[in-house]
């Protein structure tokens, strides 16, 4: 009896350890599973590969090696001076650079761009996005995490240019001129930053690809610091692109308006408040116009649009039809 | 800080009433109407335009003293504040501690384990840590 139920036992004892290595194995191979999993190739839409052509690169981007932890400064430089822009990365340091943090910040790495007077346009975070910019000819800052997000490793490179039948990016990054990177292991990185980069762009131009939203607020952020006259050409190229966008049709108003151009500006904001009824804005901002250019019954039916139309706007609305 | 914070907004909420009152007292004429600018309308948030403007005075300041902290130079500190945008100086103020750095730097003085792990998965193509895998 007593054997039986050692036997037994050391036979579950062998059974348990088999099992035990096995879901050892087990584990570390759905681990391995898991972790290839992530690294298969992104799909790049089948379109890309008809639209674009199989290889691109800019090789007039400059090349800067970075020192220390100065890869956004040197990201920048080369950006910045493929733009023809005067600058260098000594310049840039204590612009862009954050010493106790040893690296900078995105919101600083676009601001610092309109310092130069140019635009810095966040591209949609997708790799057939990526790859039209570089196939357009412009070169895109992206920001990787180089490492795993429990030890991460941020860092900026250059995207500037792409091979599609190796799928492989090529990027100025870091101390390597020309480093050139699976689109797999590309993307496991830049995914790590929800996919960030930025084209620039000269004022006046708005490259293909860029979303609309992206686009307005990133004119709008060069309008803060520039104001709306040396803003207009940007506005411009945006309507051009985006001729059914009424914010945008209300923000060239705006820039003619300061431009000193009343008839262009009204122009605009008709357009905005024909794409968007219920666009309160544009239709005070076109009351006023109205009122200036001593057209009374027009102003007062826009007027009437805007204090019917819930904003802030609506107070003043209301106050200058009191004065009609 | 609490309280120099709150004397200073006392103070701008002051100022901005004040400043405020004679455009809504005299008779105002239409060509000095300002029309309502892109950011406003592009800013979610329209809530209270003077309570808005106060808060970003403030963010302002915020960014300026975490940007000394960081180690920027004073010469340079005005010009970078004054370089972001509205929304950019409302990230900078509400999470620029957490806020990835781009730096490219080595992972020098890992733990071992660390380096093995960030060893394989440079091999398996998930990260870019160590050139000499390639």
């Amino acid at each position: 009896m007593t054997t039986k139920f050692l036997n037994s036992m050391s036979l579950n004892d062998t059974f348990l350890n088999s099992m035990l290595s096995n879901a050892r194995f087990a584990g570390v191979f759905i681990m391995l599973l898991l972790l290839s999993g992530c690294a298969r190739n992104p799909v790049l839409l089948q379109s890309t590969y008809q639209a674009l052509p199989p290889h691109a690169e800019i090789t007039s981007v400059p090349f800067y090696a970075q020192t220390e932890f100065q890869c956004g400064p040197a990201t920048l430089a080369m950006v910045l001076n493929h733009q023809d822009v005067e600058t260098d990365v000594e310049q840039l340091i204590p612009q862009v650079f954050l010493p106790e943090r040893d690296g900078s910040v995105q919101p600083e790495m676009l601001a610092t761009v309109r310092r130069y007077d140019q635009l810095a346009y966040p591209i949609r975070g997708t790799l057939d996005a990526l790859l039209g910019h570089l196939a357009a000819g412009d070169p895109v800052v992206v920001m990787q995490n180089l490492s795993l997000p429990i030890y991460p490793m941020w860092h900026y490179a250059v995207a500037i240019g792409y091979d599609l039948p190796s799928e492989t990016l090529i990027l100025r990054s870091g101390e390597i001129e020309r480093h050139t990177m699976s689109f797999s292991r590309f993307d496991a990185t830049w995914a790590r930053t929800e996919r960030w980069g930025f084209v620039v762009a000269e004022p006046g131009t708005l490259p293909a690809g860029i979303t609309a939203r992206n686009a307005l607020e990133a004119i709008s952020a060069y309008e803060e610091s520039h104001g709306p006259r040396a803003t207009l050409s940007s506005w411009q190229a945006f309507e051009a692109h985006h001729p059914a966008n009424a914010i945008g049709q209300f923000a060239l108003g705006n820039a003619f308006y300061a431009d000193q151009q009343p008839d262009n500006a009204r122009t605009a904001f008709e357009r905005a408040t024909e794409l968007d009824r219920k666009m309160g804005a544009a239709w005070l901002n076109l009351g006023i116009i109205l009122l200036q250019q001593d057209k009374p019954l027009k102003a007062h039916s826009a007027l009437t649009q805007a204090a019917a139309s819930e904003g802030e706007w609506q107070e003043r609305a209301k106050q200058l039809l009191d004065r009609i | 800080m609490k309280t120099l914070r709150a004397y200073l907004s006392t103070l701008l909420i002051a100022a901005l009433v004040i400043t405020s009152l004679p455009v809504a007292a005299a008779p105002t004429e239409p060509q000095s109407i300002d029309l309502v600018s892109t950011q406003s309308v592009l800013s979610a948030d329209h809530a209270g335009a003077d309570r808005e403007r106060i808060n970003e005075i403030l963010a302002r300041a915020d960014v300026q003293d975490q940007l000394l902290k960081q180690g920027v130079d004073l010469d340079e500190v005005d010009a970078r504040v004054a370089a972001l945008s509205d929304s950019e100086v409302k990230q900078m103020a509400d999470q620029l501690e957490m806020m990835p750095a781009g730096a490219g730097g080595g992972v020098i003085g890992a733990l071992f384990a660390v380096f093995i792990i960030l060893l394989i998965t440079d091999i398996l193509g998930l990260t870019d840590v160590y050139p000499f895998t390639r």
